[in-house]
């Protein structure tokens, strides 16, 4: 394949990672990412477009969001204000209609790269709203009798949080691939992205810890990668030694964010 | 082979569609998944298996089908299970520590200790723990888990401390199996279907819809067309009534997450919880200590909350004959004049959706569990996991009585 995603200098990814890509990128499919909060699904799909020296539009999914939204708008208010102020142009209802950000990544001239994130935030029928639109890569506007038809089938790539359950009929359509938490080694180069010259014991205590408190069962909401990023970079900043780490836990509000799990671990301890 | 591997896939429970199946052939001849089983592993699993939830029976589909090209060392299940012995964690923790301190300097070959592990695979016929020669629990072979000595061959359990060369037959991605016991995000997820369902309901459509309204008056060419919705409140009231039963002692920390859940789901229009000892007589309790006093009348709670309130009961269902079928069962206090049958009798006549949870629910048929069978013959019972959860969350939602 001439065009490989092979992950770029900011974004490390597992192989399997990078092999869900171009998988989907072979078999011209949807590719829908799972995996818990802060393992890196949405920076995925930047890495992807920085890669292959795509475009990426990125298409927010909130709870209010309609697959509709996503294809296009038809601004009938903005059409009767203007039909009631005499403006030129009210009989062109194409000058009404907006594309979506779905809409964007088929007119485009050139190959995108577009991230639906979060879907499961939207409302349960979603996914299988979009169905025929992904599958096809085109669609019909009914006011303007056009079809906006794909030039360059987009490279489009999926999240879900798990919040909810997608409807097995998208789930059918699409590669899914499920991001683990990194282990050890993955973590270190990861975090090394990031501050390349940390001191090596104080990244391996601060990991201990990191991977100790994520360990702990009673742990409501365990701490993912990003916070583990953060906290290295505060206790550089604070000018922490490594051996104080441990026994101290100095800015651990960086890493745990509930009263309970502080608790839990002021008690309880490291071990 | 490859239609064994689909067929393998169906008997372990993975729903594989046929255009599942053609992708993945499609990808087999574009050469994605290059020569090798372990990307063919990948890109089958990518293709096939839509969620997490699946990845433990895809890997068991695998197993079962590819074991043969498989490295020899393959883990029985049998094996496993006398090496799950998780609850010796701390006393292993302990051991470790010790051993550890003696044996930082031993020099461990690891191909010595596949070669031994692979031989005793084939000579082991039964359970050991402790023992230092075969594979088992908190001994000092090179096999087995929890073990004190470094450098072995791990084989499943939990992870003691980092030392094992390779971990063996550890199935990954057990913990995502839905039919497992859950967690706190899971309880809450599942308690998020009582919302999806609520749109559902049949209810008049009784509010203004102002975008529809103003879409339909301008394309209307502005003769005002007025559209009406169905209110997307949520009418879902619920009604937990929880046991708090000396039986109930192990599940607390489950109990406790399930009832945060609902506290957390405040998309409901209103939640009560009360709590009751063992089963359900003439009053319900206010807190999870059942101290007498502290309760309301059983017959107030009905004449407050009405039958429209779903209601949710979890408990183990393990009162002793006479607490459910006695008119003086009730060990604590006074029965109100009915037996506890009689009283639950009363819970199913005056609410239209009860369903019981059971955090250790015989599986199938238990006719030695009296009690546990008798109210399984009144409400539908779901084991306390998502899979069950889910099941019961459906079922409160289901139209009619």
């Amino acid at each position: 394949m001439a065009n490989e995603f092979q992950g770029t200098k900011d974004y490390v990814a597992s192989n399997e990672l990078l092999d869900s890509v171009n998988i989907a990128m072979a078999l011209e499919k949807p590719l829908l990412i799972k995996g818990e909060p802060g393992t890196g699904k949405t920076q995925l799909a930047q890495a992807v477009a920085d890669n292959l020296g795509m475009r990426l539009i990125v298409w927010n999914i909130k709870s209010t969001t309609k697959a509709q939204d996503g294809l296009y708008i038809y601004d009938t208010i903005q059409r009767l204000y203007d039909g009631q102020f005499g403006e030129s142009g009210v009989d062109d209802i194409a000058k009404y209609i907006k594309l979506g950000k779905l809409g964007e990544a088929f007119d485009s001239e050139e190959q995108v790269v577009l991230l639906i994130d979060e879907i499961d935030k939207a409302d349960l029928e979603f996914p299988n709203d979009l169905l025929w639109e992904l599958d096809r890569m085109e669609f019909y506007i009914g006011e303007t009798h056009r079809t906006v038809k794909a030039k360059h089938r987009p490279i489009v790539i999926i999240t879900s949080n798990a919040e909810k359950e997608l409807p097995d009929a998208f789930l059918r359509r699409c590669i899914f691939h499920y991001i683990d938490f990194p282990g050890p080694e993955l973590m270190e180069e990861i975090v090394r992205v990031h501050y390349p010259d940390v001191e090596a014991n104080l990244l391996k205590e601060a990991m201990d810890v990191f991977y100790a408190i994520r360990e702990i069962r009673d742990i409501r909401k365990k701490p993912s990668t990003s916070e583990l990023i953060d906290w290295v970079n505060a206790l550089q900043i604070g000018g922490i030694s490594a051996d104080r780490i441990r026994a101290e836990l100095p800015f651990v509000g960086v890493v745990i964010k509930k009263d309970e799990d502080l608790e839990i671990i002021r008690h309880g301890g490291i071990h | 082979m490859f239609i064994k591997f689909f067929d393998s896939l169906k008997k372990n429970g993975v729903n594989v569609s046929l255009g599942e199946w053609l992708d993945l052939q499609k990808a087999l001849d574009s050469g994605l998944c290059g020569g090798s089983l372990t990307r063919f592993y990948y890109v089958a699993r990518m293709i096939l298996i839509k969620s997490e939830t699946d990845y433990d029976k895809y890997d068991a589909a695998f197993e079962e089908t590819f074991k043969a090209v498989q490295h020899e060392t393959e883990v029985g299940a049998q094996m496993l299970r006398w090496l799950d012995k998780s609850d010796m964690m701390e006393l292993a923790h302990e051991e470790a520590r010790h051993h550890l301190n003696q044996t930082e300097d031993i020099m461990i070959d690891k191909e010595d200790v596949e070669e031994k592990f692979r031989q005793r695979l084939k000579d082991q016929d039964s359970e050991h723990n402790g023992g230092s020669f075969w594979i088992g629990t908190m001994g000092k072979t090179s096999f087995g888990n929890m073990g004190g000595n470094v450098g072995g061959v791990r084989v499943g359990g939990q992870t003691g401390y980092q030392s094992a060369f390779s971990v063996i037959g550890v199935r990954k991605y057990r913990d995502f199996r839905d039919d497992r016991v859950m967690t706190n995000r899971q309880f809450q997820l599942a308690f998020r279907r009582l919302r999806q369902f609520s749109s559902r309901l049949d209810i008049p459509e009784s509010e203004l819809d102002i975008d529809r309204t103003v879409d339909k008056t301008c394309q209307n060419g502005g003769y005002l067309q007025i559209q009406m919705r169905k209110p997307r409140k949520n009418s879902v009231k619920l009604l937990l009534l929880m046991d708090s039963g000396g039986t109930m002692i192990p599940y607390s920390a489950l109990l406790n997450d399930l009832f945060q859940a609902v506290n957390k789901s405040n998309h409901y229009k209103d939640v009560k919880c009360y709590y009751f000892h063992n089963c359900i007589y003439d009053h319900v309790y206010k807190t999870p200590e059942c101290e007498n006093g502290d309760w309301v009348e059983t017959e107030w709670m009905f004449r407050n909350l009405d039958s429209d309130y779903k209601v949710l009961i979890i408990g183990d269902a393990a009162m002793a004959p006479e607490e459910l079928y006695s008119d003086t069962g009730n060990y604590r206090g006074s029965n109100g004049g009915l037996s506890g049958y009689e009283w639950l009798k009363l819970v199913k006549r005056h609410y239209k959706r009860v369903v019981w949870l059971n955090p250790k629910m015989a599986p199938g048929h238990a006719p030695w569990r009296e009690a546990e069978t008798a109210v399984k013959e009144m409400f539908p019972m779901y084991k306390l996991t998502v899979d069950g959860l889910n099941r019961a969350m459906t079922q409160l939602m289901a139209p009619g009585r």
